[in-house]
């Protein structure tokens, strides 16, 4: 065995011989599940992984141009943005189908694997957002190396009627965009809810008059990236019962987007066009991107004895295409359309558990899920074959609550999956030859997963550590493809023997609470036995350089630190910061990073309430200089940040539902102009957003 | 207690140990290959050449480490779309769509072990080709896999 394994299994071992030294108490615990309003130290007892609960109210006095953008200010947390508009997130480093999204409980299916894809969520149709960091692999199945982003939108009315009314302004891009949330009660348990939201945004502000890419000088006007607005629609209808033995809800949402790609680029490769682009700033004009996201999901509980069980049934359906002018490239002659990528994806999951509570201090876990992929490609431009894809898993995890103040928990986890890879043939000859680009096959993998870890909760501290092995089925693109990416400058060569990435993580989580000063530390070990990653060669293929799929042995750890002070009553500061370190530990690019390596960061942040419903808020956030880096990345210098924050909720007399807040947001300013390491225009050399005010209201009723 | 304590200690220290030997500096390439960008670099921006000539090419390229391959390639720009990588424009034709266009796509081969390579290339050009705005572009990698990318916009009348 691998000498980082052992230095895992080591590094456990403390904590697994404490628990069975530890004495047994018979005392009756009940299962925490406490949301809302539940204490740092409930969030932290709730699993033995590292655990970030996010009240809609965060996401509000944060609220970024999109989901992942509101929540980047978690430690650990990054969004890597394509524009203002849109953003993907990664976990402590891993993005893409290394971190897994669930709404209700079932896997977001979109194109995760794309550099210019979004994360197709609304926003402003969230109840609570929780954050798993590291390997969650037990009870979400494949992709979750990196860490899930559970979102729920299922909280069930309390009142006969009762609402939301949002609406907000982003200065930078001019950003409109409200929401309207709806629920009610019925009588005998029927409840209901309804949401609507929207907004429109325009080219985004840089503080730079021109951007440098190759020796090219693209200018700018007023310092906005030209064809970069976009607009998304979004609505959700939900109804529900909810009884003593049997509860169900079916909900229904929909998220259409459009946005535009920055114009005098696309990938690395430079274009002039002769579209106006500068004539008006919130059109959206070629080359973007349109997203539609359709889910039917449907979420049943019931008893049987003492059992409780609940399935999930649930229809996605993802669209996205790109288009852009057609232009010919290598031997591939001008297209006669501008669309030059669709894919199409229908995703059907099944899940079911079951529930047991065992001796009054045993939670039983049993569950198995289904899920089935269809992926069907368009367009002129070839990335990723069609496939179908099956999957299955089976698991079971059990909680064991040995006294008030430890609890052990572990789990062992199954999963099959089958992927049918469906052939392809170019459009074009080359060479006078229709060139094979993926070839008809059909795969299974095997993965076996695990998870064992400890809560300790004295009385002004907790301490938690769990390791556990996450896994990740090979994606078609990393298995068939053998493509052409002009968008990149490279040509992908796909690898049909790669075996599911194997992860073992082992994290730790330290909390003291005390009267003034909280400290919260989060370290991890992770490895991995066989990383996929798309090796730089220098050898060339039809002109492009060619990319291989291969696998390597990474070595990657980090913290996570955040501590807090309350100086009096009024006043609180607040520090985090955040480390990661990834290495390649084999193969052709041993000693290197991994892409999109995310520089370490501290922030500084003071808060101040004149009264119990105001706030006023200053951030201070340094982010390191980024040198670790691969082809064809660039150093990312550091750069220093302000951000400030002032809000107020009013209350009515008499009117104890009703409320309303106002909130005053300002990010970068300084109007710093910095890079991000982890943004789809880095390489391109496109700054981020400058100077931007954003005001939110929202009345509940 | 006191074993959670030493737990923690144990945890953080091996922690930090691997950190400290996994971050063990070894040379790693990260500098990209150059292409020479003056004026003894063939072809240059805007420059002219007749069907049926040839085009020399004269440009050396050089890397700190080591070179790896490049690619020469040729493909019309009739419709103006422009991706050269070096500043300054050319005096454009019409825009028109092509009818027999000229692509030419070559992969080259550096000998190994090289630091400096000065390509020394005729590229013939063809007689029956449409006339126009055309885009040569050399790529050029190490044996690591950095990438250099020059675009010139050429006419061929």
């Amino acid at each position: 065995m691998n000498k980082y394994v052992w230095t895992v299994l080591l590094v456990a071992w403390p904590w697994m011989s404490y628990a069975q030294t530890d004495t047994l108490k018979d005392e009756t615990l009940q299962e925490i599940t406490i949301y809302g309003n539940s204490t740092e130290r409930q969030v932290q007892m709730k699993s033995a992984q590292p655990v970030v609960d996010i009240s809609q109210q965060f996401i509000e006095t944060h609220l970024g141009g999109s989901l992942m953008q509101s929540l980047s200010f978690i430690p650990g947390v990054k969004a890597m943005t394509i524009g203002s508009g849109e953003s993907k997130p990664a976990i402590r480093g891993l993005g893409f189908n290394r971190t897994a999204v669930t709404e209700n409980g079932i896997k977001h299916e979109g194109q995760q694997w794309g550099e210019d894809h979004g994360l197709e969520i609304s926003q402003m149709d969230i109840d609570r957002i929780e954050i798993i960091k590291g390997p969650s692999a037990l009870l979400v199945g494949s992709d979750a190396i990196g860490g899930v982003i559970n979102i729920y939108s299922n909280d069930i009315p309390e009142r006969k009627l009762e609402g939301k009314v949002k609406t907000f302004y982003h200065s930078n891009n001019a950003s409109v965009g409200g929401a309207l949330r709806l629920g009610g009660i019925g009588e005998k348990g029927f409840y209901w809810k309804a949401a609507f939201s929207g907004n429109s945004y325009g080219d985004y502000r840089v503080p730079t008059d021109s951007i440098q890419y190759y020796s090219y000088y693209i200018q700018l006007k007023d310092g906005r990236l030209r064809n970069t607005a976009g607009h998304e629609l979004d609505g959700s209808v939900m109804v529900g019962y909810q009884g003593k033995n049997l509860s169900s809800s079916l909900r229904i949402s929909n998220t259409n987007g459009k946005s535009g790609f920055f114009a005098n680029a696309h990938g690395l490769e430079v274009r002039l066009s002769d579209i106006d682009y500068d004539a008006h700033r919130r059109d959206v004009d070629l080359p973007f991107h349109r997203v539609n996201h359709l889910k039917v999901m449907n979420h049943t509980d019931w008893r049987i004895a003492s059992w409780r069980m609940s399935s999930d049934l649930s229809f996605q359906n993802n669209v996205r295409e790109e288009q852009s002018e057609p232009v010919s490239h290598g031997y591939m002659p001008q297209p006669d359309n501008a669309l030059e990528r669709r894919f199409n994806k229908n995703t059907y999951t099944v899940l079911v558990s079951a529930k047991k509570m065992i001796a009054n201090n045993h939670t039983l876990n049993i569950g198995t899920s289904m899920e089935h992929q269809h992926n069907k490609r368009d367009g002129w431009g070839f990335i990723i074959p069609d496939f179908r894809n099956l999957t299955t898993g089976l698991y079971v995890h059990d909680r064991w609550y040995i006294n008030q103040q430890l609890s052990l928990s572990g789990g062992v986890r199954y999963d099959w999956t089958r992927t049918h890879i469906y052939p392809y043939q170019d459009w074009y000859e080359t060479f006078g030859e229709y060139k094979q680009r993926s070839e008809d096959r059909i795969l299974t993998f095997n993965s076996v997963t695990w998870s064992i870890g400890a809560n300790y909760n004295a009385e002004k501290w907790s301490v938690k550590s769990n390791i556990g092995k996450g896994f990740r089925t090979p994606i078609p693109k990393e298995l068939g493809t053998d493509g052409v990416n002009y968008h990149i400058f490279r040509y992908e060569v796909g690898n049909a023997d790669l075996d599911p990435e194997e992860s073992y993580q082992l994290d730790a989580n330290f909390c003291w609470t005390g009267t003034r000063l909280t400290v919260k530390v989060d370290p991890f070990l992770n490895y991995f036995s066989n990383y996929i990653y798309m090796n730089p060669t220098s050898e060339y293929y039809e002109g492009l350089q060619v990319y291989n799929y291969t696998q390597a042995k990474v070595v990657r750890w980090g913290v996570e630190v955040q501590a807090s002070y309350k100086w009096i009553k009024q006043l609180e500061s607040e520090l985090t910061g955040e480390y990661l370190y990834a290495r390649l530990a084999s193969g052709d690019k041993k000693g290197y990073t991994l892409p999109f390596s995310q520089p370490w960061n501290v922030s500084f942040t003071t808060t101040y309430k004149p009264w119990e419903e105001s706030f006023l808020s200053v951030t201070g956030q340094y982010t390191g200089k980024q040198t670790e880096i691969v082809p064809p990345e660039k150093p990312t210098d550091g750069y220093f940040l302000l951000n400030a924050s002032l809000g107020h909720c009013f209350h009515f007399k008499g009117k104890e539902h009703q409320a309303l807040s106002l909130s005053l947001q300002a990010q970068n300013l300084l109007n710093r102009r910095y890079y991000d390491h982890t943004s789809y225009y880095r390489l391109i050399g496109v700054p981020e957003a400058g100077r931007n005010f954003s005001l939110t209201a929202s009345y509940n009723f | 207690m006191k074993k959670i304590s030493l737990s923690i200690i144990i945890t953080v220290c091996l922690l930090l140990m691997i950190g400290a030997c996994v971050s063990e500096h070894n040379e790693k390439d990260m500098v990209p290959p150059t292409i020479e960008d003056s004026e003894d670099c063939y072809p240059q921006q805007c420059q002219s050449f007749f069907r049926g000539e040839v085009i020399p090419v004269r440009c050396l390229f050089t890397d700190d480490n080591e070179l790896g391959n490049y690619n020469i390639e040729v493909h019309n720009n009739f419709d103006h779309h422009t991706h050269s990588t070096v500043a300054g424009e050319c005096e454009m034709e019409e825009k028109k769509s092509p009818v027999n266009p000229w692509v030419y796509n070559k992969d080259y081969h550096i000998p190994e072990g090289q630091t400096a390579y000065q390509a020394n290339l005729e590229i013939s050009i063809p007689t029956d080709i449409d006339t126009g705005n055309y885009h040569f572009v050399i790529r050029l990698t190490d044996a690591t896999g950095w990438q250099q990318i020059k675009s010139v916009s050429i006419s061929i009348k």
